[in-house]
């Protein structure tokens, strides 16, 4: 079954990249979609062949759009994800966005297009929820949504129907380094990692995917680096090379890795190292957690009394 | 017939259990009398101990360690220590998501993989995560052991990967008939969250 959905991936790939592309960027973003369309996401057409398609229909993204990626991937120039340089693979993001009317429906829709790499835009008014499809980084789509003057946080990220668990986070609490790394399932062979880090030293620390999640002791309990038994190369799958921190002891980065399956992740860790070198323990560390899918998330947040809470079912 | 076999099935590992809760396991292989499958089977009930850790964390001095232990598919065994708290009872309840990026709001609501409203840990009508009250004692100290069967550390439902909660608040267990008691346990806000992760045996 994996063997046959492989080669059907393989075999159509780069025919449905064109017809895809063009059949997207003709007609999803039109701001002036029917109103069923907006109360109801139906599921994107096609997502393997999306998955598949994703370098070749995105590759004219205008570097200008994407100053944030541009220091990222300068950053980043020494990792082991494989399309460094390359746009993300394509993934739907959903946002939850303060807005209150039609006017701010357009104004959300109209900011987003300005960025390139966005293939397709909904928004559900009545759960306050922005849909993209696209290959840009999250943080760039968060500035983006920012910009607008409103509030926006991401609840969900993945492709809708296709995986078991697609969406995993991990979240750095401090005190002294503080990050969010996303891990989402693209296709059953690749999935993206974004990583923002704060309070690092300047200069190069690498970062790995560690095979526990106990946090016991800090990084020091988390084990080896992660490596599948059926994981055959020369470095561990888990090996999630160099970040390279600037002045300010920020680091980004945006990339995706083969092989790498969200589900088999989970309950383990990221850590962080304090050089380039990862045989000693790491300096900090993180739990990678299930976060939600798309369509997963529509609990209304409540700013009634000033604390947002998540309504509970 | 299939209902049968899958009975007896079900019972061979209940025979068990309490033999799979002696510590020594090796020895019980070595001595095992009844042949190669017995062995077998019994390497098999050893091997299958499952073990969790959640570190909580919040935004206030609440903090705490939660271990669980699970052999084989039997009930999950949960040990709490969470300090800094208010003396009292706290609802503490396993919640769907891992995600704390905006605070432990955003780990969602309590774990409920069948759809059902809230209650205490003993109703047959309850989410899977809800687990209850602690008592922290007058030194803010809340130390106890869950044993639970909703929360396996392996399969579909496993809890490695959602995060556990410790609330401001007593859980009412679904009978206080506020208009959250149904949903929360009106529980009130959440003090720490940690995520559960993997851990060596």
């Amino acid at each position: 079954m994996v063997g046959f959905l492989r080669a059907f991936t393989a075999a159509s790939a780069v025919p449905a990249a064109a017809v895809a592309a063009v059949a997207l960027s003709s007609s999803s973003s039109s701001p002036s979609r029917p109103p069923s369309s907006r109360l109801r996401f139906p599921p994107p057409p096609s997502l393997s062949a999306f998955a598949a398609s994703s370098s070749s229909s995105s590759a004219v993204r205008a570097p200008t759009a994407a100053p944030p990626m541009a220091a990222a991937a300068a950053s980043t120039a020494d990792l082991s994800a494989p399309d460094k340089g390359t746009a993300l693979p394509e993934l739907t993001t959903e946002f939850m966005v303060d807005m209150k009317c039609e006017g701010c429906v357009t104004a959300v829709k109209n900011r987003l297009q300005t960025l390139e790499g966005i293939q397709n835009i909904e928004v559900d008014l009545n759960n306050q929820v922005v849909r993209v499809r696209g290959s840009l980084p999250v943080k760039i789509m968060l500035d983006a949504l920012h910009q607008t003057g409103r509030d926006a946080r991401l609840i969900g990220q993945g492709n809708p129907d296709d995986f078991l668990v697609s969406a995993a986070v991990a979240e750095f609490k401090g005190p002294v380094i503080f990050g969010v790394v996303r891990l989402a399932q693209v296709n059953m062979e690749l999935a993206r990692v974004e990583a923002t880090f704060s309070g690092l030293s300047p200069g190069k620390h690498g970062w790995s995917i560690n095979e526990f999640g106990d946090l016991t002791k800090g990084a020091e309990s988390t084990g080896k680096v992660y490596n599948p038994p059926d994981y055959l190369s020369e470095k561990p799958l888990g090996d999630l090379g160099i970040l390279e921190a600037g002045e300010n002891g920020e680091a980004q980065f945006s990339g995706s890795k083969e092989k790498l399956k969200v589900v088999d992740l989970i309950g383990r860790s990221i850590a962080l190292y304090a050089t380039e070198d990862k045989s000693d323990s790491g300096i900090a560390a993180a739990v990678v957690a299930r976060s939600a899918g798309v369509g997963e998330n529509y609990k209304k947040l409540c700013t009634c009394d000033g604390v947002t809470i998540w309504e509970s079912s | 017939m299939a209902a049968q076999s899958l009975l007896f099935a079900a019972a061979a590992p209940l025979f068990q259990a309490p033999a799979s809760a002696c510590p020594f396991h090796s020895l019980r292989i070595v001595s095992a009398p009844a042949g190669a499958a017995a062995a077998v089977r019994a390497l098999v009930v050893a091997d299958a101990t499952k073990k969790a850790v959640a570190v909580l964390k919040g935004t206030s001095q609440v903090e705490g360690v939660v271990t669980l232990t699970q052999d084989d598919d039997g009930p999950t065994t949960v040990n709490v220590r969470i300090t800094g708290l208010t003396p009292g009872l706290h609802g503490f309840h396993l919640h769907e998501f891992g995600d704390t990026t905006n605070g432990c709001i955003s780990t969602g609501p309590h774990f409920n993989p069948n759809g059902l409203t809230h209650g205490a840990p003993e109703d047959e009508v309850r989410h899977a995560g809800d687990l209850g009250n602690i008592v922290a004692n007058a030194e803010g100290v809340a130390e106890t052991t869950i044993v639970d069967s909703q929360i396996p550390l392996t399969g579909p439902n496993a809890v490695v990967g959602r995060a556990f909660v410790v609330h401001e608040l007593e859980d009412d267990l679904g009978k206080g008939g506020h208009e959250l008691s149904l949903s929360t346990g009106n529980a009130g806000g959440r003090l720490a969250c940690g995520v559960v992760g993997l851990t060596p045996l």
